[in-house]
């Protein structure tokens, strides 16, 4: 029997409650010396914080590469996870604990681990031996087992067999022994190094425990089960230890956790399906049919507090049928499965939906833990929960709306903190609804003026416009992941912001994105920055080829110059914006022609949107931008072949929906366009960029459907069948109401002005048109579809 | 022809007398298996229990059936609600079968249904003979059901009047029916329970009053959206009702593919693929009409045609099972033909054109 065989070895599902009561059974009747957990061992010096009277789990441990690569891992622990308790114990009865998995500072080396802001919550390397359950092509090595069993997941099986079932100590750990053993052929077969190697580093740690001197009796060792099977069964290769042997500079530190994330993390390893039901079950000391019933308790409440009539008799009756579930599934007690069902059937007569509509939550948890102070908590989450405190911003791991006035200066200063995460890229607080001042945006085309939907997730021009701010905030692991990783950038939000807005100023290739830096920096107050971002516009503006960008660009600088007054205190000034956009506008109209010569329909789509801002501009800052030369441009695209004809429609509709040009004019370039019919696909370019201005007003406008209504006409029908697919594309965008003003206008231009009776319109419609739909090619039976919904 | 409609008690009798002598396990008073055991009749089992083959009745979720069972061994009634043709009078025989013994005790809920129905009424004639006697006393079936400690099955329960419905409330809730003519009161037996079902189509589970829907536990049996598991359910069926009507003829397995495609295609309103929208038909082309118009194409295999199954023998029994709902439907399935059916390959182009030639007929 080798050494490591001689000491305690207790075999673990992280975060499993019943493992957690019979090790800390164990604990108290052997008494040992020193505790031996599976855990990273360059966290040594954090256990004392970590079981800290104050700190509160759940909490992870937090390791971060600080060589500049952007790699962290967490090991998150709850108050129930069997290494925790194995610490706890050891701490409070002044014995010595040590973790004694493989270091951070090796597995970071190893594998880049993931950035803190992936969206898994920033779930790390799995957290603690989650790669215990090694995943291949097939699925896990657990689904032949939980095959056999008959359950329908492995946490049901675990639920079942290990978790809910009062175990004698021993009991417990043989029978986990053979589950690991079982299938350990199989994890073998998938050939993982790592495990493997972790295997030797903490087999090789306990030998070295024994070495210094501590008897093999006095030592418990806890580890995941497969490790203990790797170990009991003599298996453990020494050298595989080599392939993690390299190392890269690292910190450590605790950070707040919570239930949600907990929850997230699945598999054999370290599944969590409910961790605020287990969390019951441990404080109940294992009874699951208590922890059972009071999350049904707590389900009644949540369907009364919603209005739904149920009653305590309910409750009592799911209660029985979660138990009389349990006995026909043979398990000993009912468990997450049983509650989940039994609510259904009783408590929400039959509707799931309410389970997984609201009710769950209340089973997985919302806490986050607490770290206790004094752990150098790095001053950017310092400065973060000061924040969050001070304006009584969300604390917890759920999605909640705030809504900030921006006249009232305290909110106006929580703004500026949100928007700083926001730049620094800080998962916390994410811009929802749009409220502008009046006016402001209310000159916007038909679909979707150009870039608006990203101006509204960066901030940028629509923002500055704005009296309210509607964010959504949630608290995760992730958040507090990135407030330790950005602190490389600054030592506070303000300098990091700024930092990184610097950086991303040097990175900027066009004056699109040095506007949009700038917009970014009067967001966040960063005042140093705005002066750069404004020479950096400055020095771009002049020399900028691209059209899009320049009119972002013009957006933004707009948008300073009406509405930065909301954020006054930055002292803008007008004397340097007003003739930056100025020039900047000029640059833009200068580039339109040749900008308007592009090839491809996407491009010429964006194209189209930077002339809509243009033309907005035009009008809104008429005393600084020169309109009379932006109007020269237009009409030249618009009366040009040579520009793609999309460009030419949307510059058409512009100049014709700002009464630039007159009907008259319109008619005349309208019918000389639509008169070349050799190329009925740029024809409809043409019309799907007319249409993009303003669908609402060119539809009404019958002078405008009576030219188009006889151009279609004038079609062969050959032509007209060709002209077919993309007609429909130009049409595709509009809306009901547009569709219905477009059969209106063409049934009042063909001399049958009786209004409002669809079917009527329908009829003449498809009776005029009806020779050349008698071809009935599949695309015109498709547009006839297109046209009997729309009526 | 064979007796048909045997219930389900007689026909699986040797199914039922295996588990009973299978299973030692502690049955619930009144119970003629144990809670497992009905599980394991309804669900089937993969190995014979005592040499006899126990076969799959109801194809579906195992928890539901497991909810239901527990649900019948407690105090309260059980309602199975869902769609229409998804199983559940189906699964309330073959539960009741299991459970008591008989799945004959049943009240079938119209607007009609009286409180006679559910408790008791008067042979009249013996009535004015002999005065009230507990031999002019007609039972009802949950009278009876009380009596015996038997499940009491309440058919499509929400279509019944509220009197009705409010005269179900004191007896679920007292367990016991006094008959004041006899100056008796029926006290349940262990092992009585009601299990009622409900189309949610009639829209009327939203309007049994909350003092009923307390007695009972819901459990919504659901449509099946999964191909593969429909087709098995279908083929399995049809074959069944073949085997007892002894008539009809098989389908190739292509056949019976395309029909459930078909039917889960215009049920979701788009095609398998996401790309195509469809027509939803109005009525519900359900799972038990399914099993019907393959039953039926053997049917007219045998009768007109060649013996098999094939695409005409599908599209005229599908026609003649639409027609039935109206032209809206008929309307559906054309649209279906022309738009789906016939830009797909093999049996569908065969399809196609058959059912654009049953559309077309009178
Ligand atoms: N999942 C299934 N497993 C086995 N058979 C099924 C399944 N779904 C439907 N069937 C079959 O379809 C038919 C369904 O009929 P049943 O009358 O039970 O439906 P229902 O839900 O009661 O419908 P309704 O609401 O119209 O009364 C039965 O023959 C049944 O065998
Ligand atoms: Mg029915």
């Amino acid at each position: 029997m080798s050494v490591a065989e001689r000491v305690h070895l207790f075999p673990v599902r992280h975060h499993s409650p019943r493992a957690s009561l019979v090790l800390g059974a164990m604990l108290d009747r052997i008494s040992p010396e020193v505790v031996l957990v599976e855990g990273p061992s360059d966290a040594d010096p954090l256990l004392p914080m970590l079981v800290h009277a104050d700190t509160a789990p759940p909490i992870a441990l937090l390791a971060y590469r600080t060589d500049g690569v952007p790699a962290s891992s967490v090991w998150p622990f709850a108050a129930y996870s069997p290494e925790y308790v194995a610490v706890r114990w050891a701490l409070a009865h002044g014995r010595r604990a040590r973790f004694i998995d493989v270091s951070a500072a090796q597995s970071l080396a190893h594998d880049r681990g993931r950035r803190a802001d992936d969206d898994d919550g920033g779930a790390g390397r799995g957290g603690v031996g989650s790669d215990d359950e090694p995943r291949g092509p097939r699925g896990s090595v657990w689904d032949p087992v939980v095959e056999r069993s008959g359950f329908r997941s492995f946490d049901e099986l675990w639920e079942a067999r290990f978790e809910a079932p009062e175990h004698a100590e021993a009991d417990f750990r043989e029978m986990l022994r053979e589950l690991a053993l079982s299938v350990r052929g199989a994890t073998l077969l998938r050939e993982d190094g790592e495990t493997r190697a972790r295997d030797a580093i903490m087999r090789a740690a306990i030998e070295r425990a024994v070495e210094q001197g501590a008897a093999p009796e006095q030592i418990v060792a806890v580890l995941g089960a497969a490790h203990v099977a790797a170990i009991v069964s003599g298996d453990v290769d020494p050298s595989a230890s080599e392939l993690l042997e390299r190392t890269v500079p690292t910190a450590m530190t605790i950070i707040p956790y919570s239930f949600p994330r907990l929850a997230e993390q699945t598999g054999y390893g370290a599944g969590n399906r409910a961790p605020y039901y287990y969390q019951r079950a441990y404080d109940a000391r294992g009874d699951y049919g208590r922890a059972t019933l009071e999350v049904l308790v707590d389900f009644t409440d949540h369907l009364r507090l919603r209005g739904f009539s149920v009653s305590l008799a309910d409750t009592l009756e799911a209660y029985r049928l979660a138990c009389r579930l349990a006995e026909v599934r043979d398990k000993s007690g009912p468990g997450l499965d049983e509650v989940r069902e039994a609510s259904i059937a009783t408590l929400c007569r039959g509707e799931s939906a309410h389970v997984d509509g609201f009710l769950w939550s209340s089973v997985i948890g919302r806490s986050v833990g607490r770290v206790a102070k004094g752990l150098g908590r790095g001053s950017l989450q310092e400065e973060f929960w000061t924040t969050v405190r001070a304006f009584k911003l969300p604390e917890t791991d759920e999605a909640i709306a705030v809504s900030l006035k921006l006249a009232d200066k305290t909110q106006l200063s929580a703004s500026t903190f949100l928007h700083r995460l926001r730049v620094l890229e800080i998962p916390y607080a994410t811009l929802a609804g749009v409220r502008t001042t009046p006016g402001a945006g209310a000159w916007r085309g038909g679909a979707g003026a150009g870039g608006g939907g990203r101006d509204v997730e960066r901030g940028g021009f629509e923002q500055l416009a704005r009296v309210r701010e509607g964010w959504q905030c949630q608290w995760t692991p992730a958040t507090e992941m990135a407030l330790v990783e950005r602190i490389v950038l600054g030592e506070s939000l303000r300098a990091a912001a700024e930092r990184s807005l610097e950086q991303r100023l040097r990175e900027r290739r066009s004056v699109g994105d040095a506007a949009d830096v700038l917009v970014d920096a009067v967001m966040t107050n960063a005042t140093g920055t705005v002066a750069l971002a404004l020479a950096a516009c400055d020095a771009l503006a002049a020399h900028d080829d691209d059209l899009v960008s320049l009119a972002r660009a013009c957006r933004a600088l707009a948008g300073l110059v009406s509405y930065g007054s909301a954020r006054k205190e930055l002292g803008m000034d007008e004397r340097v914006l007003v003739p930056l956009l100025a020039k900047t506008f000029a640059r833009a109209t200068l580039r339109l022609p040749v900008a308007a010569s592009v090839g491809d329909a996407d491009e010429a789509k964006a194209v189209g949107g930077a002339m809509r801002v243009l033309a907005e501009l035009a009008t809104t800052q008429a005393a600084v931008v020169d309109r009379d030369e932006l109007v020269e441009e237009l009409g030249d695209v618009g009366r040009s072949f040579g520009v793609h004809p999309r460009c030419a429609g949307t510059a058409a509709g512009l100049l014709l929906l700002s009464r630039w040009w007159d009907d008259a004019v319109l008619a005349r370039e309208l019918s000389l366009r639509l008169s070349a019919t050799s190329e009925p696909g740029k024809t409809a370019e043409f019309l799907s960029g007319f249409l993009e201005v303003n669908a609402l007003a060119i539809v009404k406008s019958h002078d405008v459907v009576a030219i188009v209504d006889a151009y279609l006409q004038s079609l062969s029908d050959e032509a007209f069948r060709d002209a077919v697919p993309m007609l429909r594309r130009a049409l595709a965008d509009l809306g009901k109401t547009e569709r219905r003003y477009l059969v209106e206008s063409v049934i009042a231009v063909r001399g049958h002005a009786r209004r409002g009776d669809a079917r009527e319109a329908a009829r003449l419609v498809t009776a005029a048109d009806a020779a050349a739909l008698e071809a009935a090619s599949e695309d015109i039976q498709k547009a006839m579809d297109d046209l009997d919904d729309l009526l | 022809m064979a007796e048909t409609r045997v219930p389900a008690e007689r026909r699986y009798q040797a199914e039922i007398e295996a588990l009973r002598n299978g299973d030692g396990g502690e049955r619930p008073p009144g119970w003629a298996l144990t809670p497992r055991a009905v599980v394991a009749y309804v669900l089937g089992t993969d190995v014979p229990v005592g040499g006899v083959t126990i076969t799959p009745k109801y194809v579906g979720d195992r928890a539901l059936v497991e909810v239901a069972v527990a649900t019948l061994a407690s105090d309260r009634a059980l309602l199975l609600a869902g769609e229409p043709g998804t199983a559940k009078s189906w699964l309330s025989e073959h539960l009741s079968a299991a459970i008591s013994g008989t799945s004959a005790l049943v009240v079938q809920g119209t607007a009609g249904t009286s409180e006679e129905h559910v408790k008791y009424g008067w042979n009249y004639a013996l009535l004015l003979a002999e005065g009230p006697s507990p031999r002019a006393l007609v039972a009802s079936p949950i009278l009876r059901a009380m009596r015996d400690g038997k499940v009491a099955r309440f058919e499509e329960i929400t279509r019944t009047s509220q009197e009705v419905q409010d005269a179900l409330i004191s007896i679920l809730s007292e367990k016991q029916i006094a008959i004041p003519e006899l100056g008796e009161v029926v006290s349940a037996q262990g092992g009585f329970n009601v299990l009622a079902t409900a189309n949610t189509r009639d829209r009327g589970v939203n309007e049994m009053s909350a003092a009923l829907k307390r007695r009972f536990n819901f459990v919504v049996v659901p449509v099946v959206t999964d191909l593969e598991q429909e087709i098995r359910i279908v083929k399995k069926r049809e074959e069944e009702l073949r085997g007892d009507y002894q008539v009809g003829a098989p389908a190739p397995d292509e056949v019976a593919r395309l029909l459930v495609t078909m039917f889960q295609e215009l049920r979701a309103g788009v095609t398998k693929d996401g790309k195509t929208k469809v027509k939803a038909p109005g009525a519900v082309l359900s799972t038990a009409e399914a099993i019907s118009v393959l039953f039926q194409s053997g049917i007219l295999s045998r009768s007109f045609g060649s013996g098999t199954v094939g695409p005409s023998e599908l599209a005229r029994a599908l026609v003649g099972a639409v027609a039935k709902e109206g032209d809206s439907d008929l309307k559906a399935v054309r649209e279906y033909v022309e738009t789906v059916a016939k830009g797909r390959d093999g049996i569908w182009k065969a399809f196609g054109s058959a059912a654009r030639a049953a559309l077309k007929a009178p």
